[in-house]
């Protein structure tokens, strides 16, 4: 009996989402933040999309967002030219990291201590969290707008990519440039998976796939519209990606066969990335929505719930999919 | 036609009247530090947290009279960007985060009515 998949619309902010990002299994399960044009970034449960609460104080489109590894702290990077930290936990803000243009990126080492970030200034900037006063260290070398920036290989290396089409690796404690990749044109997003060190770069239509060590290609694979954001599955069986058609393709990444498409996004998709767990991938969208797609199309998870097909005759239908007075539009 | 996947519900959406972070779920009861600096560290003397409380308290009080003090009076404030206003007070939030004043004299004129974000305020001044 063929499933079709059903995607879990989280409704709340008012513009694009242009980010989010899944925190590591916590006791408490996992959670979800996006980053929203309407300056109020929202933490959610990861696994069924519940609001738990909005970060408040941003004066400006929020660019990038990011959770640290056990969803205690939060980061996100504003048009207000300022990086934000917060407690994930309470949602108060706990420090303010004033920058001289637009923030685009935030990402927390594995320890929490340091964040680095990037933007419009074309500087990466390294802070030491336990030291906020202290000036941060800064990596000059690219030359246009930093898009995304990131930790890698153990935090001993930094990844960036640019508007200037290269993506570079820098060492954190030299602050040098290790290797630069030049594309024709600039990358639309960058995803790191340390456990495999692999490097997932989107461009035009490409979902390209590098050692995150060596900057060496690994594959790459061609999508039938323009791709935003692709993300890999921890299990590196499947990739999704999705871009300006408004849908998600989901591809096989040994055979790069594209296995399924899902519509449902009412605009661009800016941003996907799957759970820790695989089980479910997360995008967001320039129609202001996040949406959750199963992995496993029919399996009993989160808010999924699985029907053997003896029920399917007696239930009725209506009280399976019928909203509840109380969800807002 | 495949069938779609049931769902049990959709995901909850934000509350229209709160910033969230639930201050009664469990992850919050287990991991948000209490906000008293000396109840956090791990021998914490009862003599010194009585005596912190009770200067907390003693602070609050008077912050909260001021507030009282204030209403309807010709208040002046010293905000970010060496802004400074002149405005009648009216009230606050419950949270500090908006007073609520009439007649704001501002550079471009006198708004009738203004709610001032307490953020950008550095101090403000008024006669008793």
């Amino acid at each position: 009996m063929a499933m079709r998949q059903t995607p879990l619309t989280c409704s709340g902010h008012t513009r694009p989402v242009v980010d989010l990002a899944f925190s590591g299994i916590t006791p408490y399960g996992y959670f979800l933040i996006s980053a929203c044009k309407d300056g109020k970034p929202m933490l959610r449960q990861g696994d069924t999309g519940d609001w738990i609460g909005t970060f408040l104080g941003h004066k400006g489109a929020v660019w990038g967002a990011t959770l640290n590894t056990d969803a205690t702290k939060a980061a996100t990077a504003a048009a207000d030219f300022t990086a934000k930290v917060w407690d994930a936990v309470s949602g108060d803000e706990v420090l303010s990291l004033a920058h001289k243009h637009i923030v685009k990126s935030v990402n927390f080492t594995q320890d929490s201590n340091c964040l680095l970030t990037g933007g419009n200034d074309k500087l990466l900037r390294i802070y030491d969290l336990s030291k906020p006063d202290a000036a941060p260290q800064e990596i000059a070398g690219h030359s246009s707008a930093i898009k995304k920036s990131l930790w890698c290989n153990n935090d001993s290396q930094i990844l960036s990519a640019a508007e200037d089409k290269t993506v570079r690796l820098w060492d954190s404690r030299s602050m040098e440039e290790v290797k630069t990749l030049t594309f024709d044109t600039s990358v639309s997003s960058m995803e790191y998976l340390a456990d495999g060190e692999i490097l997932v770069i989107t461009y035009g239509k490409t979902i390209a796939f590098y050692n995150a060590l060596s900057l060496d290609l690994i594959q790459m694979v061609e999508a039938p519209a323009s791709i935003n954001s692709a993300s890999l599955h921890p299990e590196k069986d499947f990739f999704v990606a999705g871009g300006d058609d408004f849908k998600l393709y989901k591809f096989d990444y040994s055979t790069k066969e594209e296995l399924e498409s899902y519509k449902g996004h009412f605009g661009p998709v800016h941003c996907v990335r799957f759970s820790p767990d695989g089980e479910l991938y997360a995008s967001g969208s320039e129609d202001g929505t996040l949406r959750l797609w199963q992995t496993a199309v029919g399996k009993t998870y989160g808010l999924w719930k699985c029907v053997l097909p003896e029920d399917l005759g007696t239930e009725n239908s209506e009280q399976l999919y019928s909203s509840t007075p109380e969800i807002k539009a | 036609m495949a069938t779609p996947v049931p769902v049990l519900r959709l995901p909850k959406g934000p509350d229209p009247n709160s910033r969230g972070f639930d201050p009664n779920s469990p992850r919050f009861i287990a991991l948000c530090r209490t906000s008293i600096p000396t109840s956090a560290a791990a021998e914490s003397d009862p003599q010194q947290l009585q005596e912190e409380q009770h200067a907390r308290s003693v602070l609050r009080e008077s912050f909260l009279r001021c507030l009282l003090a204030m209403s309807n009076k010709k208040v002046r404030f010293h905000m970010h960007e060496k802004v400074n206003v002149e405005a009648t007070f009216g009230a606050s939030d419950i949270d500090v985060l908006n007073f609520q004043v009439s007649d704001l004299h501002t550079p471009i004129g006198v708004q009738k009515e203004a709610l001032i974000r307490s953020q950008d305020v550095i101090s403000f001044t008024f006669d008793v």
